[in-house]
């Protein structure tokens, strides 16, 4: 007999991979065997040229930190940024599938210890971090392998392992906060306000912390002898760089020195560590995780007293299908903590990264270096540039217009699907509704980048132009794609929202679409055209974008709205 | 816009739909006509196809084949004029869960083009009836199954639609509540509109409706009020149980 929790983990790998269900699906009824194998050729494509493109950025910097015997520089620049991505996402994550999974009712009743279903959630956690990880993480231990002077075997050997202990830190780091923020909560009314809140709050401390680490540490006395000393000695940055992430340094002597005393020593302190933080996780989670989720069940919003109801003469404004639609949408994504945990991530994450750089740029050279720049007349053409791509990337990075119908379900969209509105008018609806988040969203952003390049108000126009603009042009090409094949069979929100194929497909080609741009704006301004050149360009294109979209729109919406067939 | 007695304001002719990986037809060739001043109960056991072919009158499925006009329009070839003559409650009342009650009903409103001192009356008149009023602030969220039905019935009734469409509608009410709906059903037919229903209750059946459909296997196989129904199996004392019954005997069992 398989023991219970190998069962309960072996049964939420299938329905979160939907193994049976694919199975079921391509193979044994041949339904779209077609679709299902080009969606895993395109996905496994794209996988490998991100991978080679890792590669490649992985060769060139360890050929630089060569030049300074700091080779292990490759390694703990992506291990640090691998589990600082998992530490700031995995807070969004850890509370949409430890407290918004829909087998909870399922679950809960089942005589299971309440650790065993977060190791089971936790699995499933690292699965999905696995995947990500493949891409990213392994061809910079191909490249790093590739160049250094290392036994085969050990290394191999020493990759894998710390491969598969990487995500367990960050992600328990993250669930232990998240256990303790919801437990929290559950004391409260107004949950999933509280949910969103609180959550974005975590990812602020997280954020605040990793900063304030780097910022305590270098205790130098003299710079220069310091620098000297650091760089007479092998891959010695490596301990200084680390230091944010003690896990980190750890991991990177494990592979970099597999097979010596040292590598074996840190290689034990990494999986004792990460063995340790797993083991207080379920600790906690045994203790808090049951009295935070039962809240899941109930409303989220407190039930109004009878008397304050005044329903006598109440005012209701009349609006347009459009305006009605766009608004519910806003409503419907705005309410959904896993919606906004995933969706708004963006919003607050840039921004603080800026602070933090603009607090770092706190150096009186680099201020005043950075004064001079500002008042440079092709550094307002640039600001222009980046104001309306930061639009852009806060557009593709949400996923939020990527995935509007997929949201709604094969419980909701029955309704909007029965209600006489055109095609266009549906799709329009939730792309307006994407677009007024994003940019309610942006102004932060866009705040402190214009407090720190002070902008003249005829820079910032062209930004605003060429950001809503492109912005809106993404939403309604990402709305127009979710449309013609809806992910509609979800049981989680964060399937919908996270695990969708539309989200993926289309944030790969906005990658793509941001980088051509990028690269024409550059070959402009090689060949010595001027800032404004490169503007009215890139105001061209993303006008094209926009109105050929508003076009496929008119003239497809209707078809592609009625084959949604329920 | 009262119609005239005797407008047709459903029509299907030839309607067919196969499920993509299905074999069998879920529907099959379906003819049939629903009058104004009507109310037409639309039975059958199980999987019969019942739920299929409401979906294609309000246009979430495709028929492969045949026409269905609502009001005088085709729900194919003209969707928006067609559901706007349309008022319909699925079977499964799920709805926006993050909205409350009152959004719901407004956006509703803004979708039929009701006026603010139309929809601030309906609303108004509808909620006290079904007993809505103090929860009409509160999320869906919070709704008993029975109340998010209500709330669907009050959204489907809100621009006083000409052919009103349920599916299985008396599942999740209480005795009260489905003595008022059914009072408004009628009350609704009085007004030259039609009301289409599907059910596998009989009673209910029986004593509302004037004409009944029976379907089996996505055939009709007998279409006509409860009198012509009797003529059809001899025996004129029946009741539409016994009739249901005798027409519907799974394979094999004669
Ligand atoms: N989404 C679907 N995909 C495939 N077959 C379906 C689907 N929905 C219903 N069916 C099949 O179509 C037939 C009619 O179903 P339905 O219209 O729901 O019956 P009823 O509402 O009368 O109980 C049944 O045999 C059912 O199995
Ligand atoms: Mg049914």
């Amino acid at each position: 007999m398989r023991h219970r929790l190998m069962s309960l983990i072996l049964a939420q790998l299938n329905m979160n991979f939907a193994i049976s269900h694919s199975r079921y699906y391509y193979i044994e009824k041949r339904q779209r065997l077609w679709e299902g194998v080009l969606i895993v050729v395109s996905i496994l494509m794209g996988a490998a040229v991100l991978s080679f493109g890792v590669f490649k950025l992985a060769d060139a910097f360890y050929s630089s930190a060569a030049v300074i015997r700091q080779e292990a520089l490759t390694l703990i620049t992506g291990i640090l940024a691998a589990q600082f991505l998992m530490l700031i996402l995995g807070v969004a994550l850890v509370i949409s599938v430890f407290y918004f999974s829909s087998d909870l009712p399922t679950l809960i009743p089942l005589p299971l210890k309440p650790w065993e279903v977060l190791a089971s959630k936790f699995a499933i956690i690292l699965a999905n971090e696995y995947l990500g990880l493949a891409v990213f993480i392994i061809p910079i231990f191909v490249a790093y392998g590739m160049r250094a002077d290392i036994g085969l075997i050990s290394y191999v050997l020493s990759s894998i392992i710390v491969f598969l202990a990487l995500p367990v830190i960050p992600v328990a780091i993250a669930s232990i906060l998240s256990v303790i923020l919801m437990r929290i909560i559950g004391f409260t009314k107004r949950k999933d306000m509280l949910t969103t809140i609180g959550g974005f709050l975590l990812v602020a401390l997280i954020i605040g912390v990793q900063f304030y680490m780097q910022t305590k540490l270098p205790a130098r006395g003299n710079e220069q002898e310091f620098m000297m000393q650091l760089l007479s000695q092998a891959n010695s940055v490596v301990t200084l760089v680390g230091k944010q992430f003690p896990p980190g340094i750890w991991a990177t002597l494990a592979i970099s020195d597999a097979g010596t005393f040292k590598g074996f020593m840190n290689l034990g302190l990494f999986l004792s560590v990460s063995a340790i933080s797993l083991v207080v996780f379920l600790m906690v989670g045994n203790r808090f995780f049951y009295q935070g989720v039962v809240f899941g069940f109930e409303a989220s919003v407190p039930k109004r007293d009878i008397s304050d109801v005044k329903l006598a003469e109440p005012q209701f404004p009349e609006r347009t299908s459009l305006v009605a639609l766009a608004v519910t949408e806003i409503k419907l994504f705005s309410r959904t903590p896993v919606f906004v945990l995933n969706g708004f991530i963006g919003f607050l994450m840039f921004p603080i990264m800026f602070v933090v750089l603009l607090l770092m740029g706190n150096d009186p050279e680099v201020a005043g270096l950075w004064e001079s720049l500002v008042v440079m007349p092709e550094f307002h053409s640039i600001g222009a540039l980046i104001v309306g791509a930061y639009f852009f990337v806060l557009t593709a990075f949400s996923g939020i217009p990527f995935s509007p119908f997929s949201r709604e379900g094969k419980a909701n969209i029955w309704f909007l699907r029965s209600q006489p509105v055109s095609g266009s008018t549906a799709a329009m609806g939730k792309a307006l509704g994407a677009e007024i988040m994003i940019l309610l969203g942006s102004i932060p952003g866009v705040g402190v980048f214009q407090y720190i390049a002070r902008l003249p108000v005829s820079s910032l126009v062209i930004g605003f132009y060429l950001g809503i603009v492109s912005s809106f042009a993404l939403c309604i090409w990402g709305v127009l794609l979710d449309m013609a094949r809806p992910m509609l069979n979800w049981t989680d929100q964060q399937k919908a929202i996270k695990s969708n194929l539309n989200i993926l497909i289309s944030m790969l080609i906005s990658t793509a679409v941001l980088f051509l741009l990028g690269f024409l704006v550059y070959t402009l301004f090689k060949k010595g055209y001027s800032g404004l050149v490169a503007q009215v360009t890139s105001g061209a294109v993303v006008t094209l974008l926009l109105a050929s979209g508003l076009r496929v729109l008119r003239t497809v919406g209707d078809k592609l709205w009625r084959s949604i067939e329920l | 816009m009262a119609k005239a007695r005797n407008a047709c304001l459903l029509k299907l002719e030839g309607v067919s739909k196969t499920y993509r990986g299905s074999s069998t037809k879920a529907v099959d060739n379906l003819n049939l006509e629903v009058r104004s001043g009507e109310i037409f109960g639309f039975l059958g056991p199980n999987g019969a196809g019942k739920t299929t072919t409401i979906k294609m009158i309000v246009g979430l499925l495709m028929p492969d084949n045949g026409r269905i006009l609502v009001n005088g329009h085709d729900i194919v070839k003209d969707p928006v004029s067609a559901k706007k003559s349309i008022g319909f409650v699925p079977d499964e009342p799920n709805l926006y869960n993050k909205l409350t009650g009152l959004e719901y009903l407004n956006l509703v409103a803004d979708i039929y083009g009701v006026s603010t001192a139309e929809r601030t009356r309906r609303i108004n008149d509808l909620l006290s009836m079904f007993g809505l009023t103090s929860e009409v602030s509160d999320v869906i969220q919070s709704y008993s199954h029975g109340m998010k039905q209500k709330l669907a019935l009050t959204g489907a009734l809100l621009h006083n639609p000409p052919l009103f469409i349920l599916d299985e509608p008396m599942v999740g009410l209480d005795p009260r509540s489905s003595r008022l709906f059914k009072d408004l059903m009628r009350k609704h037919c009085d007004q030259g509109y039609a009301v289409f229903f599907s059910t596998h209750i009989l009673e209910v059946a029986e004593r509302l409706c004037d004409r009944v459909g029976i379907i089996d296997k996505g055939r009709l196989i007998a279409c006509g009020s409860l009198d012509e129904l009797r003529k059809l199996s001899c025996e004129t004392d029946e009741s539409l149980e016994d009739i249901f019954l005798e027409l519907t005997l799974p394979e094999g069992a004669e």
